[in-house]
């Protein structure tokens, strides 16, 4: 094809284009009634004819595209502005100018809902405005896609003159011959066949369609699983459930009740008395890195695993592994190992008194250890550790503190602890597990912690028994999954034949031409012209095989309706007429 | 071999052997592109030039693999794991894809060097993102992953192959335009021209009747006047007006543009600012380069028809790509992190792209749309591609981090 093609007209410029002379299929029919108003003027028919004029609007493609445009313009919002769901600090970073364009421009941002783009009123009404018009422009296409396959009939031609793609060839049988032919080998290519006798004005041909269906089905189809995906989404987002806790190597485990999660997330119609009750121990947790410095990722986690025991709410005990891409299912909730860190235990002592012994979870800091607190209410006035572990801290020269590396494995850990007395406000600010609320509270003055060793600070003993791991586990319930799946699934069977299927038609006409019998395939495609035209020479050449057909040699085939515009036919291969 | 010696060899035939192979196929192919329009012997040796093209391209796509192999031998993993191995792989996909296309399904390879030259600057701007072979987290070693990860790439590479179509359709057709506002302008006379319809029809897929270039293109062949004369003379004069048609000071100054909504996360991510203004000013040079010299070609290019077809088909087969590798990766989040969607700014990266090519789509399916503005908006949703996925990877890192960056 290369070969043959030419780019620019020779010896001269070419003309202005052309409006077609055939208007195209109409794809997308949309409904153009006049609204249905009572007829006399008022408030009703002014109301009427607004809905009436909304819905034009909405039924039109341009306006389909305005609001894809908008929404990928949110997004692109969302993609940009730090989002207040999925990075808080970030956001308040912005807010006070610390970070972004600065305090004031964070406002306007604030004020038209850019940090929360998926939550704003403007994302749900773009949402709504969305569906209404996928819905105004579905209803038509339905109808007439439902007409179409109840009563759709390949039409007749009177002439091939006006079709793109025309191939001719000669055969001895005769023209009923050709076209039962015909009307066999499209039936059993799945063509819808109509066949014309000649009666009805036309002359008599094999008129056949293909691809009506599908292309269209598969395009409303894929529209249709929005719906799906929608329902699913709003509906998942009011029966789901997510929860998340931390849990401590080999202490007490965690029990699936609403008090005990760190975060409790339910959807609004998730109701406490689905938790079921079933426990979870965690046995170890199990990390390791490439601590070879020189080697390739160095630093880098190989491996995450924790073998946990669990009792369900029946009684029945199990064990399990969880790793980074193997959640474990329970009672239809699965449980995800999300996050991890040391758990140092420290005991406080006060004048003897054991006022705080427990694990602390800590968590890790961008490459420079790990932070927790120490929270003692039980001492007077109170007493509050700050708590910085680096797990690989090495002595250093004699009389020199520890050298602190930033590598996370635990092979020399030391402690970093700060002492505070005074009000932790326990109760009056929002409190973090891993920070102390400073506000209220007096450095007593801090030191250096090695396991097993003790300390003491001003009036304060403090401990470092031990050191474990905890584990951040999620546990969620989403019982949407199914629907989400079903939707994705619609959507993608509908969207090949929406991108591949192309509707055709082809008309076959068996002329007598003295002795013989010339035979045109007429044809035309919607869509995939080029896919078309292989498909076509396809069936010309079975046709003119099954009948015995041989090229026309001469060129002067006349048309049955005089079309002049006919070009020569040529061959069985099919050609293209120039109008 | 130790691994080193692995991660050596991938280095090299990554760069040179690979870009220089695609550069050189690049260039024989465009050779090839300008005898399709002259006489029969230019055609004889353009079609020996073809064939050269395509041995130089499968060499290219050879060494490609090789490196892919390699590198995954050096580190012991599939080379998904950051932005070089994933532009890298981008590269492959989007040649491989193209090349086959071209070559076998739409019989007209004399556009590859479109498609290669495309390959070799993707490839090159991999080297931007260099990062030694190394192992990969844990959490991203998974089969998910690597479903999703190849189906994204793969869409990316032939989106930038259904780019690269329509930056070609936008050329021609804006030097076609030229030329017949010229003509309207009775500056010159048209003698023969009605033969040629068919040629400027700008038909797309639905609707108007000579629609694809495959049909239009034989309609003027019947009517080649190769030999004469008077009309190579006439064919010279057309080609430079349609040259001329399109403003090179314009065309360089709205791919700058163009090219800097994408290039300035290289400013903001760099080290230093001079480190990355270098980084901008490279991209963009070379980009406006890649411009103009498209723009050399746009007499020697196929009809707006065939131009406007090569990219939607590209295009749509991406976008099923990209819908299958999001839901996959839905799926992988929800296995990985126990949620399936949160808008992190990969995710909605990926999404916004897809309602950008779905935009496309309506665009070339709406009447009123058709042609140069849906073209635009192809040309629209690839910066929108490019620009999420730098971003996304650069300015902003969610979740979905690689390693080595
Ligand atoms: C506002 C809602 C929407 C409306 C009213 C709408 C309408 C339409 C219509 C009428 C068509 C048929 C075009 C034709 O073949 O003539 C179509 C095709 C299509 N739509 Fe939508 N659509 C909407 C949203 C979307 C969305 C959100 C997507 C996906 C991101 C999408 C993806 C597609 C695709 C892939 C096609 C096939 C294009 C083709 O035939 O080449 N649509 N849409």
């Amino acid at each position: 094809m290369s070969e043959r093609e030419r780019h620019g007209p020779a010896g001269t410029l070419p003309p202005v284009r052309r409006p077609d002379s055939a208007p195209p299929p109409e794809a997308n029919p949309t409904i153009r009634r006049p609204p249905r108003g009572s007829g006399s003027p008022g408030p009703l028919r002014f109301v009427l004819d607004s809905i009436a004029m909304g819905w034009r609007w909405l039924v039109r493609m341009k306006t389909a595209l305005l609001l894809l445009g908008v929404l990928a313009l949110q997004t692109a919002i969302a993609t940009i502005v730090p989002q207040e769901p999925n990075v808080r600090s970030t956001v308040e970073a912005w807010r006070a100018g610390e970070e972004g364009p600065g305090a004031p421009v964070a406002r306007v941002l604030d004020a038209i809902g850019a940090f929360d783009v998926y939550g704003s009123a403007m994302f749900l009404a773009l949402l709504l405005l969305l569906f209404l018009s996928l819905t105004a422009c579905l209803i038509p296409r339905i109808r007439a896609w439902v007409r179409l396959v109840r009563r759709s009939r390949p039409p007749l031609v009177r002439s091939v003159g006006r079709h793109d793609l025309v191939a001719s060839f000669a055969t001895d049988r005769t023209p009923d011959e050709v076209h039962e032919a015909a009307r066999s080998s499209l039936t059993e290519r799945r063509w819808r066949v109509r066949t014309a006798d000649g009666a009805d004005g036309a002359p008599p041909q094999v008129a056949a369609e293909k691809g009506l269906w599908s292309r269209e089905g598969g395009s409303l189809l894929f529209h249709l699983s929005f719906y799906v995906l929608l329902a699913a989404i709003v509906f998942g987002q009011l029966i789901t459930f997510e929860g998340q806790v931390g849990v401590v190597e080999g202490d007490r485990g965690f029990t699936d009740t609403e008090v005990s999660y760190w975060t409790y997330r339910p959807g609004r119609w998730f109701g406490p008395e689905q938790h079921a009750g079933w426990q979870l121990n965690l046995d170890a947790f199990e990390v390791e890195w490439i601590r070879d410095p020189t080697a390739p990722g160095a630093g880098q986690p190989t491996t995450f695993r924790s073998d946990v025991t669990i009792v369900g709410a029946d009684g029945e005990v199990s064990q399990a592994v969880i790793e980074g891409n193997r959640p474990h299912t329970v009672d239809g909730f699965k449980i995800h190992q999300l996050d991890w860190g040391y758990a140092p235990r420290i005991v406080v002592e006060v004048d003897g008194d054991v006022v705080y012994d427990d694990f602390i979870t800590t968590i890790a800091l961008d490459r420079a250890g790990f932070r927790g607190a120490v929270k003692a209410p039980a001492a007077d006035p109170d007493v509050g550790l700050d708590v910085f572990l680096y797990p690989f801290a090495p002595d250093g020269e004699p009389g020199d503190p520890p050298t602190l590396t930033g590598a996370p494995w635990d092979d020399d850990p030391v402690l970093i602890v700060s002492q505070y007395r005074g009000d932790l406000q326990l109760g009056a600010t929002q409190q973090s597990i891993v920070e102390l609320d400073t506000s209220a509270l007096e450095l007593e003055g801090g030191a250096f912690v090695r396991p097993g060793q003790t300390v003491t600070i001003g009036d304060v003993t403090v401990s470092f028994p031990e050191l474990r791991r905890w584990v951040g586990f999620q546990v969620s319930s989403r019982p949407q999954i199914p629907w989400l799946l079903f939707g994705s699934a619609l959507l993608v069977a509908g969207l090949i034949p929406a991108l591949y299927a192309y509707r055709r038609r082809l008309w076959v006409l068996a002329t007598p031409d003295g002795p013989r019998t010339v035979v045109r395939v007429a044809g035309r495609a919607f869509q995939r012209p080029e896919r078309f035209e292989e498909e076509h020479s396809r069936i010309v050449a079975a046709l003119a095989a099954t009948t015995g057909g041989t090229p026309v040699t001469s060129p002067g085939v006349t048309d049955p309706d005089g079309d002049t515009s006919a070009p020569a036919p040529a061959g069985s291969t099919s050609e293209v007429m120039t109008r | 071999m130790t691994t080193e010696q692995l991660a050596d060899l991938s280095r090299v035939l990554y760069s040179p052997t690979t870009l220089a192979l695609y550069l050189a196929a690049a260039f024989v192919y465009l050779y090839a592109l300008t005898t399709t329009v002259g006489r029969r012997e230019d055609r004889v040796r353009g079609r020996r030039a073809q064939a050269v093209g395509a041995a130089l391209a499968v060499a290219g796509i050879g060494t490609h693999i090789a490196h892919e192999v390699v590198r995954g031998l050096a580190q012991s993993r599939f080379p998904l794991g950051n932005m070089f191995e994933v532009t890298s792989l981008m590269a492959l996909v989007g040649v491989v894809v193209g090349w086959t296309y071209l070559t076998f399904i739409r019989k007209r390879g004399e556009l590859n060097g479109f498609v290669l030259l495309g390959g070799a600057l993707v490839l090159a701007s991999a080297l931007l993102m260099y990062a030694e072979p190394g192992p990969l987290m844990p959490i991203l070693d998974t089969w998910w992953r690597h479903f999703h990860v190849s189906l994204l790439v793969g869409a990316m590479g032939i989106f930038a192959a259904g780019f690269v179509f329509n930056g070609l359709y936008l050329l021609r057709d804006t030097g076609e335009r030229a030329v017949a506002r010229q003509r309207e302008h009775g500056m010159h006379g048209s003698t023969v021209g009605a033969a040629y319809v068919g040629d400027l029809e700008a038909g797309s897929e639905d609707g108007s009747v000579a629609s694809d270039g495959g049909l239009t293109d034989r309609t003027t062949d019947a009517l080649d006047p190769t030999g004469d004369d008077d009309g190579r003379d006439h064919d010279a004069e057309y080609r430079t007006a349609l040259r001329a048609g399109v403003s090179p000071v314009r065309l360089a100054i709205g791919t700058a543009i163009g090219t800097s909504l994408v290039a300035w996360v290289f400013v903001y991510s760099a080290d230093t600012v001079a480190a990355g203004l270098g980084r901008f000013v490279t991209i963009n040079l070379v980009m406006v380069a890649a411009a103009l010299l498209a723009r050399w070609f746009v007499p020697f290019l196929p009809s707006t028809a065939t131009l406007d077809g090569l990219a939607h088909r590209t295009i749509a087969f991406a976008f099923l790509m990209w819908t299958v590798g999001t839901i996959a990766g839905a799926m992988w989040a929800e296995q990985s992190w126990g949620r399936f969607w949160g808008w992190d700014p990969k995710e909605t990266g990926a999404f916004l792209t897809w309602v950008a090519y779905a935009g496309y789509l309506h665009a070339r399916a709406t009447s009123g749309m058709k042609g140069r503005r849906a073209a635009w908006i192809g040309v629209g949703a690839f910066i929108v591609l490019m620009g999420t996925y730098l971003i996304a990877n650069y300015v902003i890192v969610g979740l979905h981090s690689y390693a080595g960056l």
